[in-house]
């Protein structure tokens, strides 16, 4: 849990190469919550993107946490404040604590909500203190911006620990080799889809119990 | 430096963030269990994540063979780490502090 500090700093530390007030970055980590989807902001802010832009670019980038919702669908409270907020705080990594352990009856919804609030503000901390150090030390950042590309192999090898079929990681691989190809501006988009369509085209090869 | 353009790129991606988290909620309200749906659920974030990771390697703008070297290198040590020790904090850190001294010690560019 507490891996969210320091990536929450390297994200307010990269923030800072931006100019903007440090404050910026802690109310980013309020708002958008979402550590991948910070990291590429501070790409799309450089290049001064649009909003339409940067909405589409978000959703795609964050389309994973749709299937998140869908595992844990049942054990969310089916309404009140909480809903919303245990939601809205489906992160990476508080998804993989909600599934790693088994849902206990009564008590779940408060273990949840505890996990969820506890892990937004260690990442509201840690994009504070990021930033806020950046902004008083003025640390040379070139280099950080590797931090994202750790974070997704670290959540690949994880996901990819609960597959069974792991050649449908090959067949990503050349979804982007191809998508890269056609599209090479677009290629997050098309990769995605083509991953999407691959598993509708064959839905079960090797299957559920394989 | 325009603070009102920065503020509606949050609001912007937050809104998107918090789409992508609701749509299953609000899409199935009951427990509906398809097995495609499963199947999908749980192959597709791994691909995903295959497809991020070319997309954060993209972003780094490698140009040079020296660079490419330096990405392989931490790419090798996140790996590593990962499957051996499997905290996600430490492999992290490790990467991105290899390629941090890279850049900035060797001045590999």
């Amino acid at each position: 849990m507490l891996g969210y500090v320091p990536l929450g700093m390297a994200f307010g530390l990269l923030f800072q190469s931006l100019g903007y007030h440090w404050l910026f970055a802690p109310l980013a980590g309020v708002v958008i919550y979402a550590g991948s989807a910070q990291f590429m902001a501070v790409g799309l802010l450089a290049s001064g993107i649009s909003y339409t832009e940067a909405f589409i670019a978000t959703l795609l980038l964050n389309s994973r946490h749709i299937f998140y919702g869908l595992s844990v669908l049942d054990r969310y409270p089916k309404r009140g404040l909480s809903r919303w907020y245990l939601i809205f705080g489906l992160t990476d990594e508080t998804y993989s604590l909600i599934t790693a352990k088994a849902p206990r009856i009564a008590s779940s919804h408060t273990y949840y909500l505890y996990l969820t609030a506890l892990n937004h503000s260690y990442w509201i901390v840690g994009c504070a203190l990021g930033a806020g150090v950046q902004s008083f030390f003025e640390f040379d950042s070139r280099g950080f911006e590797f931090a994202l590309v750790a974070l997704f192999v670290v959540l690949l090898i994880e996901q990819a620990k609960m597959m069974n079929d792991r050649w449908l990681l090959i067949v990503a691989l050349c979804a982007v080799f191809v998508a890269h190809l056609l599209v090479p501006e677009q290629f997050l988009l098309v990769a995605i889809s083509l991953c999407l369509i691959a598993l509708l085209v064959r839905p079960k090869r090797d299957s559920l119990n394989g | 430096m325009d603070n009102q353009y920065l503020l509606g790129i949050f609001v912007v991606m937050g809104v998107a963030t918090f789409t992508t988290r609701l749509l299953p909620f609000v899409t199935l309200t009951k427990s509906q269990s398809h097995p495609l749906l499963v199947r999908v659920g749980r192959v597709l974030p791994p691909m995903i994540m295959v497809v991020l990771v070319c997309f954060g390697l993209s972003s780094l703008q490698i140009e040079s063979l020296d660079r490419l070297g330096l990405s392989f290198i931490a790419l090798t040590a996140v790996t590593t780490l990962q499957l051996s020790m499997g905290n996600p904090l430490v492999s992290i850190l490790v990467g991105t502090g290899l390629y941090t001294l890279g850049i900035q010690w060797l001045g590999i560019s």
